[in-house]
């Protein structure tokens, strides 16, 4: 390759190596003390102009001149010395025209750097007009490039012109990956030379101070690489050293480097770099078995044309780039659109996976929420997502991402998401395990490298630093990764996880008003009770009060029919007191908190079955108990009230017959554990059946059966309010059966997996948990998330 | 002679009826009646239209739960904080067992809740036990006229 240096491929032993090569990378390369012989270096102050150092060819240029040397150098730079002024400190050389000296034309051009002043003289060479090489770029080689969709085609087009202008035997365009290994993505070769499309250089090609010089001087030609160095001498009698030569053309390179070069069978060298964004992109590099000397002029051509190739680089990059954030951004659109528009519990993210797959262009994902997950596509198995849910739980960032799960994962996780190589991760909460994950396939790649980069020093006697020696390709399988997960990738889904956090948020919010204005209603509902308790009762209590007075009083002055009226009076007033209260009673029922024991229905139904028999001592009825009776999970005092209901309903409707059967036993089933009550009465129609739990519906005449019609509502408020299920059965003159079902006690708590530790430290659950103070909805798993960042 | 029996209600039936309740249960307490319950704590207190009446606590007060002016729980409240009033029994009436009402009264120490019945002759019933109940059997706190005339 290309760099100043080379890494070696011999030493003596491996601390001796490991000492070589820190050596090799603290190389002084910017100070080599002397320059290559094609031409000759003169530094001045900047400031006054005096001569400071020249090379030492200078006495071959301007023979017989012995001590003279340094004045007669002075004398012929004359013409051109005042050019410094207009020099910008750390820019490259630009032309100063040239001279001739000694019966030679030469070509002169110019640097500063510091508060010196480089001239560099080299030999001239004719080319102007529309010959020369810089015209040729702008009316053919723009437009060319202007039409290339993509950048290894523009490689190609630059590298073939980059050829056809130097003349070198190959030419290569190769871009660095982010762990510095070259990638030739281009090439233009004669016959003769090794092709090296598609291969890699190792990073260790370039030592760092070379990757950073390449980055500040943009062309480097090395015109031979048998050169004699010439050694560079101040005019005070310094060490040659002491000149930084970063910017000057005909620096002196490492003797490693030309060995290297040797050793790929490169006699001659160019490199332009390809800066994209300020940073190294990649080098275009230039190769000839032979020597080769280039003009001032080609070479400003070839640097101009690297500087095009950069901006067309870095234009194509971030056109491409704005096109996938472009692509990102709708497919977060999508995502987020299609959560907003559900109850938004991120679980639902996986209802619509298109978007969520291509947005992290995965086999799969999965959403991971505490000890539940959802998954699509390929994704590893249950056990395997919690157990990274709960992995990734005890990392602080809130994206996470890796292409080398073996790497970067504990091995027994890596180990059982065998097959995945790649994960990409967000955690919407800080408080619970709440993460969505994209995974990524294993791809198993060939790499073609230039040589192997692996090979073990062999031993040589000769205990100095050398170059690796073999360019020949050599393929390696690299494994256990996968396609690695992009900037925009990862930006994309932060963007995504702000979205998805903003949407939870949001909906919690909602959620907390719709609960303040259920506080706010129950509250005016309470007060309205109240007031009809109060209220509504009085009147009655007057009414019948004083009609008994009345029927107490004057009831033997009274005609029969006036007391049969009051009597009517009383029973109404009476019954009027009757509904207001039971009313009462069913409107407390739905407000008042649940408390939650285990109720054994055995015992409960034998005080109930002795309570009827009590009140109805002149009743026959035929009880069956179907013994064991369950035991149920729910407040002890209001399923007292249910079942009472249900019996006393089948002793009711069963008063025409003459012996009563009331059947009472124990049902089971998904919806959990309950009880039946069948009986021989009146029954009812099945097509009334949606009407039956209903307030103030009744489905008989009050003279036949008396009641307030509130009985069975109550039941089944008492039977949601726990979360069960009520059913009814009846044909008319045969019977009904009603039964009620609730979730058992693990059925409820399984419900709200969350309950209480969430309720410590969650504001949002909270709200979603006094949402239902009436009904039994079961606590969703999403509802809750911590508002970070 | 017996002490009285203070009665505060302001509606006029549920006045009339309790009136009868108390006539039919026998009691030979008088029967002090108010209409509101600022005007209870005047009596208790011997103050305003009331500043006049003789010393001595009644032997209970049948307090109505809704009021105007002051309402029941803000008179219970008022006897319980006045340390010459604080042992009269307190009997609350009310038209409904509304649990805030129950626990409310019981909070502030309130020796009976009674929900007048529709049926009058249970409210009767109920009117009569309580008379017999605080007027009569009830021994009262030392101090009070009752407790007095014993030692006299």
């Amino acid at each position: 390759m290309n760099g100043d240096v080379a890494t070696m491929s011999q030493g003596p032993s491996p601390t001796s190596m490991d000492r070589q090569i820190a050596q090799c990378a603290n190389e002084p390369i910017r100070i080599p003390g002397a320059i290559q012989p094609h031409g000759w270096l003169v530094a001045v102050d900047w400031r006054d102009g005096a001569l400071v150092a020249y090379s030492e060819n200078w006495r071959t240029l301007l023979p017989e001149s012995g001590d003279l040397l340094p004045a007669r150098i002075e004398g012929v730079l004359d013409p051109v010395r005042a050019a410094r002024h207009a020099w910008i400190d750390g820019e490259g050389p630009v032309s100063c025209g040239t001279l001739v000296i000694g019966g030679r034309r030469l070509h002169v051009s110019g640097h500063r750097l510091g508060e010196r002043g480089y001239f560099e003289l080299e030999a001239d060479v004719e080319e102007s007009g529309n010959r020369a090489p810089i015209y040729s770029l702008a009316r053919h080689l723009v437009p060319m490039m202007q039409r290339t969709a993509a950048v290894d085609e523009l490689c190609r087009v630059v590298v073939a012109e980059m050829k056809r202008l130097t003349g070198f035997g190959r030419c290569l365009a190769y871009r660095f990956d982010a762990e510095g290994h070259g990638e030739v993505l281009a090439e233009a070769l004669d016959g003769g030379y090794d092709a090296y499309a598609g291969h890699r250089f190792p990073a260790s090609d370039i030592p760092p101070q070379a990757r950073e010089l390449y980055r500040l001087n943009h062309i480097r030609l090395i015109a031979d690489a048998h050169y004699e160095p010439v050694p560079v001498r101040f005019v005070d009698g310094r060490d040659g050293t002491a000149l930084d030569m970063s910017q000057a053309a005909l620096r002196s390179v490492s003797p490693v480097h030309l060995e290297y070069m040797r050793n790929m069978r490169t006699l001659a060298s160019m490199s332009v770099s390809i800066i994209v964004r300020g940073q190294l992109w990649g080098l275009v590099s230039c190769h000839d078995h032979a020597p080769r000397q280039l003009s001032w002029q080609t070479r400003m051509a070839c640097e101009h044309l690297g500087q095009l190739l950069s901006l067309q680089i870095e234009a194509k990059e971030e056109n491409e780039q704005v096109t996938e954030q472009l692509r990102l951004r709708q497919l977060t659109l999508a995502i987020v659109a299609h959560l907003a528009d559900s109850d938004a519990t991120l679980q639902r993210l996986v209802e619509e996976p298109g978007p969520l797959l291509r947005l992290g262009r995965a086999c799969g994902a999965a959403v991971i929420l505490n000890d539940s997950c959802w998954s699509v596509g390929e994704t590893p198995d249950r056990e395997t997502l919690l157990t990274l849910g709960q992995w990734l739980a005890n990392r602080a960032d809130p994206v996470w991402h890796s292409d080398r799960l073996a790497l970067d994962a504990p091995p027994s996780l890596a180990a059982a998401l065998a097959g995945t190589a790649g994960v990409l991760a967000i955690s919407i909460s800080r408080l619970h395990r709440h993460h969505i994950v994209w995974f990524r396939p294993e791809i198993v790649q060939t790499v073609v490298w230039a040589g192997n980069p692996h090979k073990t020093p062999t031993t040589e006697r000769d205990t100095r630093l050398h170059p690796r020696r073999s360019f020949s390709s050599w393929k390696e399988q690299v494994g256990g990764r996968s396609l690695p997960w992009t900037s925009g990738e990862v930006h994309a889904v932060q963007e995504l996880r702000q979205a998805l956090i903003g949407v939870v948020l949001r909906r919690a919010e909602e959620m907390a008003e719709v609960a303040m204005e259920l506080g706010r209603v129950n509250k005016e509902l309470e007060a309205f009770s109240y007031t009809v308790s109060h209220d509504l009762r009085a009147p009655m209590r007057h009414i019948a009060g004083f009609v008994d007075l009345v029927l107490e009083m004057e009831g033997q002055g009274l005609s029969a029919r006036s007391q049969r009226y009051l009597a009517h009076v009383k029973e109404a007033s009476a019954h009027a007191g009757q509904l207001v209260d039971a009313l009462l009673d069913f409107s407390r029922m739905g407000r008042s908190a649940i408390k939650h024991a285990s109720i054994h229905t055995g015992p409960m139904i034998d005080d109930l079955v002795a309570e009827q028999n009590a009140m109805n001592k002149d009743r026959r009825i035929d009880w069956v108990i179907q013994r064991p009776l369950p035991r149920l999970w729910g407040d002890p005092v209001l399923l007292q009230v249910a079942v009472r209901n249900l019996v006393a309903n089948a002793v009711k409707y069963t008063r025409p017959r003459e012996v009563a059967r009331i059947e009472i036993s124990a049902v089971e089933d998904e919806t959990g554990v309950g009880l039946s009550i069948a009986d021989n009465g009146v029954g009812f129609q099945m097509k009334y059946v949606g009407k039956l739990f209903g307030v103030f519906q009744r489905l008989h005449q009050s003279e036949s059966f008396e009641g307030t019609g509130i009985g069975l509502a109550s039941v089944r408020r008492i039977v949601e309010r726990h979360g069960g299920q009520v059913d009814a059965w009846g044909e008319p003159e045969r019977g009904a059966r009603f039964s009620f079902t609730l979730p058992t006690r693990a059925m409820q708590e399984a419900q709200a997996p969350e309950g209480d530790a969430a309720a410590e430290a969650n504001i949002d659950t909270d709200t979603h948990r006094s949402l239902s103070p009436g009904g039994a909805g079961a606590p969703r798993a999403a509802d809750s998330l911590s508002p970070d960042s | 002679m017996l002490k009285p029996i203070l009665l505060v209600e302001d509606d006029a039936r549920d006045l009339e009826l309790t009136l009868v309740a108390l006539e039919r249960s026998q009691l030979a307490n008088e029967v002090i009646i108010v209409r509101d319950g600022a005007e209870a704590l005047d009596y208790l207190n011997r103050e305003g239209a009331h500043a006049d009446r003789a010393e001595g606590n009644p032997a209970v007060i049948l307090l109505d739960l809704k009021l105007p002016k002051v309402n029941g729980l803000e008179v219970l409240k008022a006897v319980r904080a006045t340390e010459a009033l604080k042992s009269i029994p307190v009997v609350m009436l009310t038209s409904s067992q509304t649990e805030s009402d129950v626990v409310q009264s019981y909070a502030l120490g309130v020796n009976a809740y009674v929900v007048k019945p529709v049926d009058f002759k249970q409210f009767v019933a109920a009117i009569a036990d309580l008379g017999v109940f605080w007027a009569v059997l009830n021994e009262p706190p030392p101090g009070s006229l009752r407790a007095a005339r014993r030692y006299e």
